[in-house]
């Protein structure tokens, strides 16, 4: 299809939007409202484009090319419109230093700031408006700021087509026009997974998470306090974007460095309880196989899934499996046995978690686990405490995790990106099951960025079916046709965002899908290096059932690392 | 030809026993392709403000294959100063049906939905009666009239949004949606209501319809000048003293002639919306412009839905510019953000005005968001929602207040 951009002619395929178009002729188009590989919503109209033989301008998200069509991208007529619309966003964001960019979250990833530099608008002509909407505090893992929201529907958009959950709608009319939880109830009282998606996509403030920095400042600066961090898979390989390194980069060793900096006193390894999780999981597993349990089992790691699956499928509760996620063990095995371990009370130590998650802020509060973690840091909140403290953490030397639970397997690092725990939970059942080494310790069928992949291992004869999925919209979808009997599988693994932690709520923002692919890749490369990839050879994990646990699924391993859940509908 | 005052009377106390839906009986015995020439012959065009040839709309959704198609009677009018969508239904409504009926049939749609206004409760009282009895007589329901055509017929009350006449937004209303316009294209002739292939039609387009299928010769084209076909219902109204409906032949008369047909002003004039608050004024010396499309486009204007408003010296400009202003703020429906915004803004600055007086600056600042509205707003009433008071200003405001 020959078409026309800016005076040169351009050869392009046919059924691609304009804004698909001019990107391949390597000129960029701004958009405010668009969500890549989502449909268009044409609602900011900073895409605007002028196409030759049209009266108005056309959004170019939402319009196809045409043979011959002859587009402008940026002549003087959409060069001045669009300046125009993003004052009139900039004025409805109420222009104010303090409610705007000073304070503000989103201050260094702000889209608005980044749009408006490209447009080029220097000067706001337009008096703003004040909004004075309440902001809302119901969540434990999410705040809402309406009076920064600029009501481009992005959340919703991501809320419903990507998570199938739907918390979000728009209220009222016009100007009045507001982005809002059922009846105005607030996200802590709607049927909200606190998943993340919803900031991942806001392009300002307006939502963000709730911060536990100034309670860590607190904790850290209380010489009674022995605080001890610990930090899940997916952190390591993005923590180092907020500080301009490229997206995946493998930073371990400086993040230990730079909490030990902080002034954390012991910092460990979320991966060592993943590999006690999948001990746990994994032993489970091979018991309902045995015994005839219930089956699929479904695995526990992702709160975000987890209140999904208690608001909307809580029939099949019973098929969860009852292992406490990674950071809830770590919260109670530091508590009930490494503060004994140091001869101290347990309301002296601290437990810090640096997580990739906004929902695992609610899970540290849910009645039946609460006490065990006292703060949880997104990636991001982590990234703002390093540059308070002023650390170079680009330049950093690394440093080693603290033993004994900074020991761990590659396979509890695969935990950070979907189809991890799977894998790392066939190699410890098959190992189990058998009793023979495996071979191939890689099932590359269950990577990937895939909604929903299958597997199928052979062990002792018998034929395992295994899915693992992500996002929660695939995962109604595909309990849909669990319940149609469409689909039997043994064991379903089910994380809440997109590829799984690596893209959790609480990653620095942007994680695209390119960004996603890169920290993908660093993770199963932290595996590949590792000298142990198997969770039930980790010799800290085994030391910690000699000394305290006893053996996998014993009545103190039970009591300790095994929780219930609450049917919600 | 049709100068005097033309009641539209001829059905009103008839009951539909006696009315003999001519137009539906021809057109019965034509097939769609004969009637789409008839009706592209007489060169009809839409109604209801945007003016798009009925024939080309109708070959357009006819071309589409698909198992279900729908035709929607569009009588959400909800234009200020329009009201003669309401006079035909609730005066003929017969002929609106009539009319509804034989565009299902053109465009072999088997389900129809009229969408009225929820205000105009009397229309939707009558209306339901007449949905009623045609299935009691056969004219809906299963073989109208042993043709052998299937069409049924539901009446739906509009929630009170003006948004709502945009034929997308309608569609989502239909749908149990929000009240939000969709991105054309797809064009609703391709895929409309519950993604299937819909023609929307305005009330007075169907009733035109009814009235040309009535006739073996094509008189509708007959009427009118070369480019504007037929005759046209005027809702004069404002400060004119006899404010009604009227029925207007095309070229024979001037917008200052119907005025008069109106029993003249009540005042000196200020000046006129020809079509609705949507489209542009047009001062008391540019009066004297035919009552056509051509001619109105010409002055800058154009016929819009018909909603004549005249307006007299006696009222305050700027009240009347914050009464228009605050409307369209109020109905916006919120999604992009031109139309939102840049309308919340006009009458900020319109307040600004009526507190402080007016300020150079503010020239520019409406100048701005007028363009932006107008060229990139998604829907053609956030695109015709600064027409008027641009043109008041323009012409006016900004000439009085120097």
């Amino acid at each position: 299809m020959k078409i026309t951009i800016n005076n040169r002619e351009y050869d392009m395929p046919e059924n691609i939007t304009i804004l698909e178009a001019v990107k391949k002729a390597n000129i960029k188009i701004p958009t405010l409202c668009y969500i890549e590989n989502m449909e268009p919503y044409g609602g900011c109209r900073l895409c605007v484009v002028e196409v030759e033989g049209s009266k108005t301008l056309v959004p170019s998200c939402a319009v196809n090319i045409s043979d011959g069509m002859k587009i402008k991208t940026h002549s003087k007529k959409v060069r001045k419109v669009r300046k125009t619309i993003m004052q009139l966003i900039v004025a409805s964001h109420g222009i104010s230093c303090e409610l705007n960019c000073l304070t503000c979250p989103r201050s260094t990833t702000c889209e608005l700031k980044i749009i408006a530099e490209e447009i080029g608008v220097t000067k706001i002509n337009i008096p703003s408006v004040e909004k004075k909407l309440p902001s809302d505090f119901s969540s434990f893992s999410i705040v809402r700021e309406p009076t920064k929201c600029i009501v481009c529907g992005r959340c919703i958009r991501a809320c419903s087509n990507i998570q199938g959950v739907n918390i979000f709608t728009f209220a009222n009319r016009g100007p009045n026009t507001i982005v809002t939880t059922f009846l105005d109830e607030g996200m802590g009282n709607v049927d909200c997974t606190n998943c993340g998606q919803c900031v991942m996509n806001c392009p300002t403030g307006a939502l963000h998470e709730v911060y536990h920095i100034d309670g860590v400042w607190k904790a850290l600066n209380d010489p009674d306090k022995i605080t001890v961090v610990q930090t899940a898979p997916a952190v390591r390989v993005a923590i180092g974007e907020p500080f301009g390194m490229e997206p995946g980069t493998i930073s371990t060793g400086k993040m230990v460095s730079a909490l030990r900096l902080l002034g954390f006193d012991r910092v460990f390894d979320t991966n060592f309880t993943a590999d006690l999780t999948i001990v746990e999981e994994g032993t489970e597993f091979i018991h309902r196989f045995k015994e005839g349990g219930k089956l699929p089992l479904f695995t526990s790691c992702s709160p975000g899934w987890i209140k999904f699956i208690e608001h909307n499928y809580p029939e099949y509760l019973p098929n969860l499996s009852t292992a406490k996620s990674p950071q809830q063990m770590f919260g109670a095995v530091a508590k009930h046995y490494y503060a004994k371990k140091l001869g101290v009370p347990k309301e002296k130590l601290v437990v810090v978690s640096i997580m990739p998650c906004t929902a695992k802020k609610y899970e540290m509060n849910r009645p039946e686990l609460v006490g065990d973690v006292d703060f949880v840091l997104t990636t991001r909140e982590l990234a703002k405490m390093i540059k308070e403290s002023g650390i170079d953490f680009k330049n950093l030397p690394g440093e080693e995790y603290d033993n004994p639970f900074g020991i761990s397997t590659g396979a509890g690092a695969i935990f950070g990106s979907s189809g991890g725990v799977m894998e790392a939970a066939l190699r410890t059942a098959y190992e189990i099951l058998t009793g023979k080494e495996l071979e191939k310790l890689d099932f590359v069928s269950v990577r990937g960025l895939t909604k929903v992949k299958e597997a199928k291992v052979e062990i002792n004869g018998k034929t395992i079916k295994v899915a693992v999925v992500n996002t929660l919209g695939a995962a109604r979808k595909l309990l849909e046709k669990i319940k149609n009997g469409e689909v039997e599988y043994h064991f379903v693994e089910f994380m809440a965002c997109p590829g799984g932690c690596i893209g959790g709520g609480g990653q620095p923002i942007p994680t695209n899908e390119e960004v996603l692919l890169k920290r993908m890749e660093s993770i199963y490369e932290i595996d590949y290096d590792s000298k142990l990839r198997k969770s039930h050879e980790n010799p800290a994990v085994k030391e910690l059932y000699k000394e305290f646990l006893k053996e996998p699924n014993s009545e103190i391993a039970h009591h300790y690392l095994h929780t219930h859940y609450i049917a919600r509908n | 030809m049709i100068k005097e005052k033309i009641f539209l009377k001829s059905d009103l106390d008839k009951t539909m026993e006696n009315y003999e839906f001519i137009g539906l009986k021809n057109s019965l015995k034509l097939n769609s392709k004969n009637i789409v020439k008839k009706i592209t012959e007489s060169g009809l065009k839409g109604r209801g403000g945007a003016g798009f040839p009925t024939g080309k709309k109708w070959q357009f959704a006819l071309s589409q294959k698909s198992d279900v198609k729908f035709l929607i009677c569009n009588a959400d009018e909800g234009e200020p100063g329009t009201f003669k969508d309401r006079f035909l239904l609730e005066n003929m409504p017969f002929k609106v049906l009539e009319g509804i009926i034989i565009a299902a049939y053109t465009v072999k749609a088997n389900y129809g939905y009229i969408y009225i206004r929820g205000e105009y409760s009397n229309a939707i009282e009558i209306f339901e009666k007449t949905i009623k009895d045609a299935y009691h007589r056969g004219l809906l329901g299963k073989n109208i009239l042993g043709s052998g055509f299937d069409f049924e017929l539901k009446l739906i009350k509009g929630a009170g949004a003006y948004v709502c006449g945009d034929e997308t937004s309608l569609i989502n209303s239909i749908e149990g949606k929000r009240g939000f316009s969709r991105i054309k294209p797809p064009y609703p002739v391709q895929k409309g209501l519950f993604d299937k292939p819909t023609v929307v039609n305005n009330v007075e387009t169907l009733t035109a319809v009814a009235e040309i299928m009535k006739y073996e010769d094509n008189i509708y084209s007959k009427l009118g000048t070369e480019k504007s076909h037929g005759t046209k219902l005027v809702s004069i109204n404002g400060d004119v003293k006899l404010p009604d409906v009227y029925e207007i032949e095309f070229g024979s008369m001037t917008v200052k002639d119907i005025i008069e047909l109106a029993g003249g002003p009540k005042d000196e004039i200020n000046f006129v919306v020809p079509g609705g608050i949507a489209t542009s004024i047009l001062k008391d010396e540019e009066l004297d412009v035919l009552y056509t499309y051509e001619d109105l486009e010409k002055s800058g204007s154009s016929i819009g839905s018909g909603g004549m408003i005249v307006v007299s010296k006696k009222h305050d400009l700027l009240d009347i510019l914050l009464n228009v202003s605050e409307f369209f703020v109020k109905e916006t429906c919120g999604t992009c953000f031109p139309c939102r915004e840049g309308n919340r803004n006009i009458r900020e600055i319109l307040l600004k005005m009526k507190r402080k007086g007016y300020k150079e600056e503010y020239k520019k600042i409406i100048g701005d968001l007028k363009e932006s509205i107008m060229l990139a707003a998604r829907c053609g009433f956030g695109q015709s929602s600064v027409n008027f008071i641009y043109s008041v200003l323009e012409k006016y405001f900004y000439e009085e207040v120097k």
